[in-house]
């Protein structure tokens, strides 16, 4: 059997060189064996016809014996393909349409699996990142948080039964000095156990070992990133052993990290690791450990659950005088673990804060997948349809109909493939568009794209099973063809192209490009509601700086602000010029709890957002006085303390009495009417475009512990940004030493926090645009085939006395119950969808009806268009050309 | 693969075994092979003459037979196939599995 097995390889190899010969050998062979058969019948024409049908499908048999001794599988996969290719060239409109549709479905999807990849799913570049587990106190109301207070990452240090290793993490932004230039960085302050708990080496030198985490190490050592060591030292290996200085504290540089070690927050590379030991003071720690092998999360969790609980109760002193409710919440807290495998959750909480983006990403690309495809089986149906003669002769002359099917699916293959290339250029690039919506510094993030394998396994499976699924039913179908009507007559029968599935699969199509239509225009809406949103203070020409005094007396400090606020306004250009501890459009305050007293009511604690300004901060920022007066001068240290209210505030303690000269503690009982207001100034938005106003307290800088920064806030003459470079000078003028850092306008800040609103809008119009554009060209092209068939129909009428515009009508009534449908699928759908997106709108009904008017008017006008072209076309036809024609 | 013949009322392997029985004679081309057949059956096994030629191709990628190029009676080119030394065995096993087969089902025919 071997033996046969190879001499028929043998000789089929040999077929493969003489292909020619073969070729020539069987039909001579054929042709032989007919002539002899006819010449026995009586060599008239009717014996060869008899000869012929004794012999059976000649055709046939010649391919099958073709295929015996070829490599026909192979063989004929690449004639396919190049046929195909073939084909697909000669009607280049079709193929690029195909392809382009392709390319964007299969392209946004990748994308996003790309982002969600990198954001969600990549394992750390560490020892067995599987067994890496995060702490996190629950607290009974549900919050979670990965700050643990440091007496717990001392307990569990002493567990041995679950955890291999634990390690700690504190972050801190110190002011690193070099060249002049002050900057600040980002820290990790990691635990001794950090480096060799996660099992990664140095690029050079070394990395913190368990020695340097003491207090009162000799050396105090740092170990810096790769990204740092290129910026501060341009990659010179001298690197190791330099002096670095952290707010004024001396580290020398132990080591480098190689470029792909990012630590354990994806989101954030730190520029420093320094041992946990060197801060006196960490605050609450990031906690994480290694499971040991075989201990799954629950047991690791019973097991610490006491250990936690010991360390909690370990801080009982510090709350002996906190209010009870606050002392119970603390105590009632409970451990959970979670997998690190893929990095501390902090950067996938704060994505799954987000996480309707990424739903809303993934209903985006998904509907454009599924238009793409509905397009594709579309456009493949019609062009079947259009090859209904060709392939009925080829049934005819004997193809199989399985290498038929074969064949057209190969051309789907091919399509579908050219679909998956472009698709990962546009995945690339959508990446990065998505990445630079998403994160305000996209320069700064660790997150690459990298074509991995995973990524092209997706691209590629996406477009094949797009194109193997959606081509095959328009394959089977056109080979189903009945031979004789699709011969007999050159428009093909009823049936060629099944005109209800086509229009079904159209109005489907289009059911779904209103969806991202009407997604579009609601996006696209509430942005501009947004960007016109009124925020209670005056937007343009407002620059923000912020500015650091680190390492200072508080009297050298308060020297330093009060300077800034005499010499900063008279610059040219600066209109006028206020400090405030937190920026408008920063963190919305601090927050702060009241105390309110009035008479015939019960005293009432209340929490508000607090802020402190120096004289002028209205002024400067555009929120009116409505009542009283502005700090002034003569609010500063040792004058009576006094605090401004916003309108939300006057109006919920003090309803409809005049809150002057109110007065309202800070701290309970005992500091029952420590300040008195003294004005009321209208409501501003402090946090972002979409917060609630709240009630909001200003208290005086000057009456204030001097702080270590403040936020300048100047209002210019003109365009703010090219101030900026004076206005530093001045600054470092008045103190060398100060740190300036996040130049920024509030417009800017606006724009920044409108990024992903900015995002759903672009990628929806966008998509929405390149939806209706398919639609328009399915409409045109089955509206276009109906017209050609229907020419004779169209002759008669004209000819018995039709008018153009009955035609048109005739026509045009077509399209339009095919846009009707399509809007009756899709203003459903993109309610109920809509439904989903309700939170994201600002100032917007999910169901806005001028969004449905313009959405559907839109659609109604492209379809139309599309549908009016061939219809015109009907209706200037020639009755008697056209009768003639049949 | 897809090209399996149905060759009328012959089974596969039945003609591959009445194409070796009758090349066991001497060289022949397929022309007479398929005539062969038909006329020795007294025109009762129904062939489809088409379906003779997989059937030689297939025999001969198998190496049961030969072919060369010659000239027909009628001075026309042909292809003849010989049986080739694999090929008279394969028709030993299988003349003798056919006579094995073919009684037992006559003992049954007539005794049952």
């Amino acid at each position: 059997m071997l033996l046969e097995r190879v001499s028929a390889l043998c000789l089929r190899a040999e077929a493969l060189v003489h292909r020619r010969r073969l070729d020539r050998d069987l039909d001579e062979e054929l042709t032989f064996h007919l002539a002899m058969r006819a010449r026995d019948y009586g060599d008239a024409p009717a014996a060869e016809a008899a000869a012929r049908r004794q012999f059976g499908n000649a055709a046939r048999i010649r391919e099958i014996c073709r295929e015996l001794w070829t490599f026909a599988v192979l063989e004929t996969s690449w004639q396919d393909l190049r046929y195909a290719a073939r084909t697909l060239a000669r009607t280049p409109a079709f193929s690029i349409v195909a392809v382009l549709s392709l390319a964007l479905g299969i392209g946004a999807n990748t994308a996003l699996f790309s982002l969600m990849d990198v954001m969600l799913l990549r394992a750390l570049p560490v020892k067995n990142p599987q067994e890496l587990v995060e702490f996190v106190r629950a607290r009974p109301d549900g919050g979670m948080m990965t700050n643990l207070p440091y007496p717990v990452f001392e307990y569990f240090r002493r567990d041995r039964s679950v955890l291999s290793d634990v390690f700690a993490i504190a972050s801190s932004s110190p002011v690193f000095r070099a060249g002049g230039i002050s900057e600040r960085v980002k820290v990790h302050e990691v635990s001794g156990s950090f480096f060799p708990s996660l099992g990664v080496q140095a690029l050079m030198g070394r990395t913190i070992s368990p020695e340097d985490d003491r207090v009162g190490a000799a050396n105090r050592v740092a170990v810096i990133s790769y990204a740092f060591w290129s910026r501060q030292f341009g990659r010179d290996s001298s690197a190791i052993g330099a002096g670095v200085r952290l707010s004024g504290e001396r580290f020398t540089v132990a080591g480098i990290m190689p470029p792909e070690f990012f630590g354990i927050d994806r989101g954030q590379v730190p520029d420093l690791w320094v041992p946990l030991a060197t801060d006196p003071d960490p605050g609450d720690l990031w906690v994480l450990g290694r499971l040991r092998p075989g201990v799954s999360i629950p047991r690791a969790r019973a097991q610490l659950e006491p250990l936690f609980q010991q360390a909690l109760e370990s801080l009982r002193d510090d709350f002996k005088d906190s209010p009870e409710r606050e002392r119970k919440a603390f105590f009632s807290q409970r451990l959970l673990v979670n997998s690190a495998a893929e990095g501390t959750s902090d950067m996938r909480w704060s994505y799954w804060k987000y996480s309707s983006t990424l739903k809303i990403l993934l209903g985006l690309t998904g509907l454009v997948l599924l238009i793409a495809c509905a397009n594709l089986a579309n456009l493949l149906m019609a062009r079947s349809a259009a090859r209904s003669r060709e392939i009925g002769i080829r049934l005819a002359l004997g193809a199989g109909r399985w290498r038929l099917v074969r064949q057209l699916m190969n051309e789907n293959l091919l399509l579908s493939l050219a679909g998956g290339a472009l698709g990962l250029l546009v995945a690339v690039w959508g990446h990065c568009l998505m990445l630079g919506f998403l994160l305000a510094d996209p320069l700064r993030i660790a997150l690459d794209f990298r074509l991995d394998y995973r990524l092209l396994g997706f691209g590629l499976a996406l477009s094949v099973t797009t194109g193997l699924l959606f081509g095959l039913m328009p394959a089977m179908r056109a080979t189903r063809a009945v031979i004789s009507s699709s011969m007999r007559s050159a428009g093909g029968p009823r049936g060629a192209w099944n005109v209800p599935l086509a229009k079904g699969l159209l109005a489907f199509q289009i059911g779904l490009s209103m969806v991202l239509l009407i997604g579009a225009g609601l996006f696209a809406r509430s942005l501009r509601n947004l960007g016109a949103a009124d925020l209670g203070l005056a937007r343009d020409n407002l620059l923000l700086m912020d500015v650091d005094l680190a390492g200072k007396t508080p009297q050298a400090r308060q020297q330093f602000w009060m300077d800034l606020t005499r010499r900063v306004p008279g610059l040219p250009g600066v209109r006028s010029m206020a400090l405030a501890g937190d920026a408008v459009f920063g963190n919305g305050g601090w927050n702060q709890t009241v105390w309110i007293e009035r008479p015939g009511q019960a005293a009432r604690d209340a929490r508000v957002n607090e802020n402190l300004v120096s004289p002028g901060f209205f002024a400067t920022a555009g929120v009116p006085i409505l009542m009283g007066r502005e700090f002034g001068e003569q609010d500063r240290e040792n004058a009576p303390q006094v605090a401004l209210v916003n309108q939300s505030f006057a109006r919920r303690f003090y309803a409809a009495e005049n809150p002057i000269g109110k007065r309202f503690g800070d701290r309970g009982q005992t500091s029952s009417g420590r300040y008195e207001i003294v004005g009321v100034v209208g409501d501003a938005k402090y946090g972002s475009v979409r917060e609630q106003i709240g009630p909001m307290v200003f208290h005086p800088l000057w009456q204030a512990p001097a702080m270590a920064s403040c936020v300048l806030h100047i209002r210019t003459v003109a365009e703010p940004a090219a101030l900026a470079r004076s206005i530093r000078r001045e600054i470092l003028a008045i103190d060398g030493e100060a740190l300036i850092s996040e130049i920024r306008t509030l417009p800017q800040v606006v724009r920044d926090q409108l990024r992903e609103d900015r995002m759903f809008a672009t990628l929806a119009s966008f998509f929405a645009l390149l939806a209706l554009a398919l639609g328009a060209i399915g409409i045109y092209g089955i509206v276009a085939y109906r017209v050609a068939r229907r020419t004779a129909e169209i002759g008669i009428r004209m000819a018995l006395g039709a008018q153009k515009s009955d035609v048109l009508w005739l026509i045009m009534r077509e399209t339009l119950v095919l846009l009707a449908a399509g809007a009756a699928i899709g203003i459903p759908a993109a309610l109920a969808a809509a439904r989903l997106i309700k939170s994201l709108l600002f100032a917007l009904d999910p169901s806005d009806p001028l969004t449905l008017a313009c959405a559907t008017a839109v659609l109604f006008a492209a379809g139309g268009l599309a549908g009016f072209l061939p219809a015109r076309q009907a209706a200037s036809v020639e009755p008697t050309l056209a009768l003639r024609s049949e | 693969m897809e090209a399996q013949d149905k060759p009328g009322d012959l089974v596969q392997g039945t003609l591959d075994m009445l194409v070796l029985k009758t090349l066991s004679q001497g060289s022949m081309h397929g022309y007479a092979i398929a005539e062969f057949i038909q006329s020795t059956s007294n025109r009762a096994l129904r062939v489809e003459e088409g379906a003779l030629y997989p059937s030689l191709h297939r025999l001969e990628l198998r190496g049961l037979l030969a072919s060369e190029w010659g000239v027909s009676d009628s001075n026309r080119r042909a292809k003849y196939y010989r049986l080739t030394g694999a090929g008279r065995k394969q028709l030993a096993a299988e003349s003798e599995y056919w006579s094995r087969m073919a009684s037992a089902i006559a003992l049954i025919m007539d005794t049952a």
